[in-house]
This record gives C-alpha cells, structure tokens and sequence, in this order.
C-alpha cells in the first residue's frame, strides 16, 4: 500500500527543496512495542507545526528522533537535506530543543548555566556575555541571573531553559510540552517567541496536549495515536502519496 | 576558532562547571573525604592492634579506599549530568565527545588528588606508618593513579549513568578494569614506602603512565558512543 506523506507549508510559502523536515517510513520501537509508526513527514521552513496525542502517542519519540537525541529502528531523517541519522553531528548546530526535563545543573546560577551551554555551543567568547544579558532579559529573568536555579519554581527553570534556545539561532526549534509549569504571562512569552521564530523563518514542531493555549498561528496539527498518524488538520497541510507528487504543488493551503 | 582552542573551550567549560557547583555545594569533596577517612578506620579496626600487621597492609588498604572514595567521586559528577536531563542536553551540543570526556576527567582528578592529600596523611596516623623520604614517590603514584582511575571511572560512570541498576554494574564492571592500575599503585607505594631498595618505584610509575595513556585515548575515541542513545 502507498504510504501516505504529511506536507506542512505556511500558506503562501512555495515549496522549498530541501524541506526543513523530511522523514520517511520512520519508526521507532521499543521493548517490542511501536512507539513511532511508519511516520512520513514534509515540513517546509518557516512552518509552526503541532504534533498532539495522548500520553504514550508517540509525540516525544518523534521529537527525540528529530533532535537526534534518539536513533529511529526504521527509516530517514533528512533535515534541512542532511540525513541526520548518519550524520547527526552536521545538524545539531541547527537544532534548538526544549525538552521534558529543562536541563539546567542546579548548583549553577541561570546566568552561569547559559554560559555553559553558549561555550558547548561553540558561540564566539566575545559574544557569550551579550547574548545571555539578551536571553534572560527576554524571558524576564534578568533580575534573577545571579541566583542558583536550584531554588528556581519549575516556571522558571522552563522560562531559563527556553532563554537558553535564544542563545543561538537554531534553524530547527522542537519544544516538547513547553506549556507545563508556565503562567499565563509566560504563555504570551511563547506565544511573541513562536511568533519571531515564524518570521525569522525558523521551522517550530510543538509537541503538547495543551494546544489551545497558545495563540501563535499553527500551520499543521498531527494527531498521533499509539505511534501512529491518526489526523491532521491546519492551513498548510496536504497529503500526497507516491506518485501523486503533484498533489502537493495542486493543495498548498488545503484543510483536512 | 581552531578545533583544539574550541576542544580546550570545551574541556575548560565541563570541568569548571562540575568544579563550580560541587565547591559550591561542598557535597562531593566533603562527602567522598570522610568515607575514605571512616574506611581506613574500619580496616584498621577489622586487622585488630598489631602495629606491625597493620604498617605492612597500609598500601594496598590506602588504595582501596582511595578507589571506593573514588568510585563516589565519578559517580556523583556522572549524576550532574542525569539530574533533569542535562546528559541529553549535553549529547546534543555540537562538541567534541573526546573534548566532553576530557572536561569529565578533568573535572574529577582535583577531587581525587583531594582524597589522596586526606587519605595519605589519615593512613599514616591509623596504621603508624612513616613517610618522610618515599613522599615525593608517593605524590607520583597518588597523581598517576588518580589519574588513570579518572579515565576509567568517568568512562564507566557514563556507560551506566542511564542503567536501571548502575550502583551495582558500576563497580562491577570498574573494579575488574582497574585492577593493573591497583597492582602497580600498591607496588609502588610498597616500594616507596620500604625506601625503593630494588629501585623499582620508577617501573611501576611507568606502567601506571602507560596505563593512564591507554585508557584516556580508549575514553576519548570512544565516549560518544557513551553520551549517545
């Protein structure tokens, strides 16, 4: 049977080749089980997209897999057209990824945490100092820069976590349920950060189950059900199967 | 930037913020100190009051509690990286593994040579052992060990860190590993200490170093695969 492909475009934006995000038949399993199932997805550059399901859908998988942080058992991840499977150190300077746990050290001040990842970065020394004072004032953490992140309310462990994202210019941002823990005065933080990411071009996947809180415009939603693509809905989608190429080129701003 | 000024950036950046939180918190050196101290006094306690028996089981005791110390040592920095996720993070920069194994090395031999600066002194006060001329002898050894223990241990403390049962497959699987590094260490502060008559300090000096060399080139060539998935 022809496997479906999921397209996902901002309307109005031409198909780009290379897509940012490109998977074919990827799969992922674990202990027997299908975490991830046969997932065939083309997502072009600029394009917000949600991916929402149930707990154990399949949505962290899926954003592991893209960060490289998690090898698939099947198929291809091309990102920006590198394949980011056999290649993974080529595309991590192009990822941006604000995971479950906020990964911050808690014997760190915020200010020292983001030093750290702005060196492991690889960002210029010179440019360190000003890009954290920036970061943190954006996340209005500014007057906490100083102070451990141990002793940190998890809304703003998530606030130093997403500052850190600001540090470089990642092309591919994956935000894995960012709404858990954030008031609603961080939510409109996201929201303005979706927002610039949208107009710098920056592709953003969001996995969450929280959807209808953010009020950014999102141009794909996919449904995942036991690993599996179960619906997708959104202005940007279209679906094509192989052969049926032209389908896509014919659907730029269909919903499903 | 060169690729060796940005793996330096790298080694510096790990080390100092594993050094930066634990002197911080005063956990791990306070911590591992005083079980190596409380470990010297339980042995000594275990071979009973002959001076004698005691003087001569002081090397080989020395280094098991510097080694169990130890293990404490590349454990707790390994689980800086498991607490809320930082090791995933720490896998995604796009930073050279050997750089991030270096900076975890690095990180750990100060809080060693701590332990042997605690633990050379506490060993001569328990078991009556006298130290004066073999010190220089024995600060080699205590380096040189604590260094290829560094290499060994952070490789292992990785491999395991995401293991369900790392508190046991950690010494199982280090222990075995470092026991040429234990055999040449215990010989040469045997030596050292009976004021090296068969000169023979330097030799076991020289198989720690070589022991120390292969380890940290089979940890750097290979910690990716530690960091990864």
């Amino acid at each position: 049977m022809p496997q479906t492909t999921i397209f996902v475009r901002p309307p109005g934006v031409p198909e780009s080749a290379p897509a940012a995000v490109e998977t074919r038949e990827l799969s992922r399993l674990f202990g027997g089980g299908v975490a991830l199932g046969g997932l065939s997805i083309r997502i072009e550059p600029g394009a917000a997209v949600m991916v929402e399901g149930s707990n154990g859908a399949g949505k962290t998988t899926l954003l592991r897999i893209l960060a490289t942080a998690l090898r698939p058992s099947f198929g291809t991840v091309l990102l920006d057209g590198i394949d980011a499977v056999a290649t993974p150190e080529r595309v991590r300077p192009r990822i941006g990824l604000l995971g479950h746990a906020t990964a911050l050290y808690d014997d760190l001040t915020a200010s020292e945490n983001l030093r750290f990842a702005a060196t492991m970065s690889g960002i210029p020394s010179p440019d360190v100092e000003p890009r954290i004072g920036t970061a943190l004032a954006r996340v209005e953490m500014a007057s906490t820069a100083n102070h451990r992140v141990g002793g940190f309310s998890a809304g703003m462990r998530r606030r130093v976590a997403l500052a850190r994202l600001l540090l470089g210019h990642p092309r591919l941002v994956l935000l894995d349920e960012p709404l858990t823990a954030l008031d609603a005065s961080a939510v409109d933080l996201l929201d303005g950060l979706l927002a610039e990411w949208a107009g710098q071009g920056t592709t953003v996947v969001i996995a969450s189950h929280l959807a209808d809180r953010l009020g950014a415009p999102i141009h794909g939603c996919l449904q995942l059900e036991n690993g599996r693509l179960a619906r997708v809905s959104g202005p940007g989608i279209a679906e094509v199967v192989p052969g049926r190429e032209q389908l896509a080129a014919a659907l730029p701003s269909a919903s499903w | 930037m060169t690729e060796v000024t940005s793996d330096v950036r790298v080694i510096i950046a790990v080390a100092g913020k594993d050094w930066r939180g634990e002197l911080r918190s005063r956990q791990l050196p306070i911590g591992a100190a005083f079980f190596g101290a409380v470990t010297l006094f339980v042995f000594g306690f275990a071979l009973g009051p002959d001076r004698a028996a005691l003087a001569q089981a002081a090397p080989g005791l020395l280094w098991l509690a510097l080694i169990l110390a130890g293990m404490l040592v590349v454990s707790r920095l390994q689980q800086l990286e498991t607490d809320d996720g930082a090791g995933e993070q720490l896998a995604l920069y796009p930073a050279s593994r050997g750089a991030i194994y270096l900076g975890k090395v690095t990180a750990a031999l100060p809080f060693l040579l701590l332990l042997g600066a605690v633990l050379l002194p506490a060993t001569a006060v328990l078991y009556s052992v006298v130290i004066g001329p073999a010190l220089p002898a024995l600060v080699a050894t205590i380096v040189l060990g604590s260094f290829g223990f560094a290499a060994v241990g952070t490789f292992y403390a990785g491999l395991t860190a995401r293991m369900r049962a790392r508190e046991i497959l950690l010494p199982l699987l280090l222990l075995p590993v470092i026991a040429p590094l234990l055999l040449a260490a215990v010989r040469a502060t045997v030596a050292a200490l009976a004021g090296d008559p068969f000169s023979e300090v330097a030799s076991w000096l020289g198989l720690l170093a070589a022991f120390d060399l292969v380890m940290v080139a089979v940890g750097a060539a290979t910690y990716g695969t530690v960091l990864e998935e």
